[in-house]
């Protein structure tokens, strides 16, 4: 059992320093744990997920797809000029269009599409770009909490419980609204002297012809009623009998049917590294419980709490938080889930998984590390010359954190206690 | 057609930039050898990269503009915004140079630097030996001669 630990918390630092690709650290500790008979290959195959590969994939495929279309970039630059170059309402409707298209996207994909708009309408407005991109990473971590695809956390939590699409959107859709507008809103006031725009810059924004934006109107055409058919088909998966990977992947079936793109084209869309990093993860994970360790660690916190629901339910909820910010959300929920499971005295509880939920994407906001879209929105800022610090992100990721989650505080007791 | 004909024919000896030249100085030093691109070294004159014209667009640019895939919507007002940039001829070319591994050495062969042109779309690939730059070959140089043999072999 030592060794399933020291394999999995070396990994864990060794991914928190950024000195080496996660994927690289998380295959080599799925193959140490394999080289050292922790687990044997049968039960680590089993260990991987393949409800959250499959869900991953399919919607990497979709978006693969439909991106080359702009689509996306027209919404970009609809929301930009919806404000009509005043600042509150540049904010709103960039934060908004952001949260909105991170519950329906992951965030790493949302955050590539929506930051180099940004720069674009900084420009156009002359204002710093830096406050608006990172109010678009705070508000795609909280809006991708709102949905069972919104976030990996509850991907994860997803492919291993199988709650509903409906299940996620109506607990937790409402605390990621209520986190969105009130930590926008104090974002909004940290920043408004820097979003100052002049009066004569606020007519550039709207020369950009957002029409010009898509690029291939035919391929929308063909594409957008799949994009629209396969989220309408998450609200009803369960009615319907299918799981939300089958849903995903018989999207991205129907795209590689419907689009003009080549297979190869499409297929470079996924994200290998994501998926291979995940599956060395499950590996590890896996170890974990093989060994007994995530038993332990449960009934650690079982001690801890006395079997208390509440003080289990809010410590989740917390250590969630804090441990994505000092890991990544991903690894620390797949760590989590074998331990709630474990927690979990009655089935039925659910609150337990919205807990860990809320906890694992709130806390995707609190350093730059936290979340692989805050990682990914910084070095584009960087390669536009514009890099935003650990520092810089810690000055707005740890209140825009500790408010959202004394919302969900509130929240919690209000609806699970 | 002998391989290793038109490589040598279209070597040229060229001026190397330093990386702590400023982006105006590397501009002029490359219409002046008439050059798409010019090498890059350092102060013990190792090859550090190249830049030219389509470095200098980069630098000139937004660097959101590659990030952005598509700007067949941006006005051509936004274009005053290029004064702001114009600051970039200040700064030291370094910032700027492309740094993949282009060079050939002095036995390369003409599949060697087609592949080159193919796969890296740069304009200039240097040829190294023993650390140091000894010259370019430029894709226009290459593509006349590769032009020329082909009218006489057809």
């Amino acid at each position: 059992m030592p060794l399933a630990i020291a394999i999995f918390a070396g990994a864990l630092a060794v991914i928190a320093s950024e000195r080496v690709d996660r994927t690289k650290v998380a295959l080599v500790g799925a193959m140490l744990v394999l080289l050292t008979q922790t687990i044997d290959q049968e039960h680590a195959i089993e260990a991987i997920d393949f409800e959250t590969i499959g869900l991953l994939a399919g919607m990497m495929l979709i978006v693969r797809v439909t991106e080359p279309t702009g689509v996306y970039t027209y919404l970009a630059i609809r929301a930009g000029q919806l404000a009509r170059g005043r600042p509150l309402g540049v904010v709103a409707s960039l934060a908004l269009s952001t949260a909105l298209l991170s519950a329906f996207l992951d965030n790493l994909t949302t955050v590539l599409l929506v930051v180099p708009i940004t720069f674009l309408l900084a420009d156009a407005l002359d204002i710093d770009p830096i406050p608006l991109v990172l109010i678009e990473i705070i508000a795609s971590n909280i809006g991708g909490t709102a949905t069972l695809i919104g976030d990996p956390p509850n991907i994860l939590i997803a492919g291993h419980t199988g709650l509903s699409f409906s299940d996620f959107v109506v607990n937790l859709a409402p605390i990621s609204a209520l986190a969105f507008v009130v930590v926008t809103g104090l974002l909004y006031l940290f920043f408004r002297k820097r979003l100052q725009i002049a009066p004569e810059a606020r007519d550039s924004v709207m020369e950009l012809d957002a029409r010009k934006s898509i690029e291939d109107v035919a391929e929308m055409k063909r594409t957008l009623p799949i994009l629209v058919v396969t989220l309408l088909a998450f609200f009803v998966h369960k009615g319907i009998g299918l799981e939300p990977a089958t849903v995903a992947l018989t999207g991205a079936t129907a795209m590689l049917l419907v689009t003009r793109q080549s297979v190869e084209a499409a297929l470079r869309g996924i994200e290998w590294p994501t998926l291979f990093f995940f599956i060395g993860l499950f590996v590890m994970v896996g170890a974990l419980e093989e060994t007994g360790t995530i038993e332990e660690i449960a009934n650690g916190i079982g001690s801890v709490t006395d079997g208390d629901r509440t003080a289990e339910l809010l410590g989740i909820a917390w250590v969630s938080a804090l441990g994505s910010g000092l890991v990544d959300n991903i690894p620390f929920t797949a760590t989590m889930i074998p331990v709630v499971e474990q927690l979990q005295t009655d089935d039925a509880d659910d609150a337990y998984w919205w807990v860990l939920a809320i906890g694992a994407c709130f806390g995707g906001n609190f350093t730059l590390i936290a979340a692989a879209a805050n990682v990914a929105a910084a070095g584009m800022a960087e390669r536009a010359g514009r890099p935003i610090g650990f520092l810089t992100f810690l000055k707005v990721g740890v209140p825009a954190t500790l408010v959202s989650m004394i919302l969900a505080t509130g929240y919690i007791a209000l609806r699970y206690l | 057609m002998s391989p290793a004909t038109i490589a040598t024919a279209v070597r040229r000896k060229v001026p190397l930039l330093r990386d702590e030249d400023t982006v105006s100085d590397a501009v002029a030093r490359i219409a002046e050898a008439d050059v798409p691109a010019l090498p890059v070294v350092d102060a013990d004159g190792k090859l550090l990269g190249i830049f030219g014209e389509r470095e200098f667009i980069g630098a000139l640019f937004p660097a959101y503009l590659e990030q952005l895939g598509y700007a067949g919507f941006v006005p051509k007002s936004l274009e005053r915004q290029l004064e702001k940039r114009a600051s970039c001829g200040m700064e030291a070319v370094r910032k700027y140079t492309n740094t993949e591994h282009i060079d050939v050495g002095e036995d390369h062969s003409d599949t060697q630097l087609a592949e080159t042109f193919l796969h890296h779309r740069v304009l200039i690939v240097p040829i190294v030996d023993g650390g140091q730059v000894s010259g370019i070959v430029t894709r226009e140089d290459f593509f006349r001669a590769l032009a020329s043999r082909f009218a006489e072999v057809t």
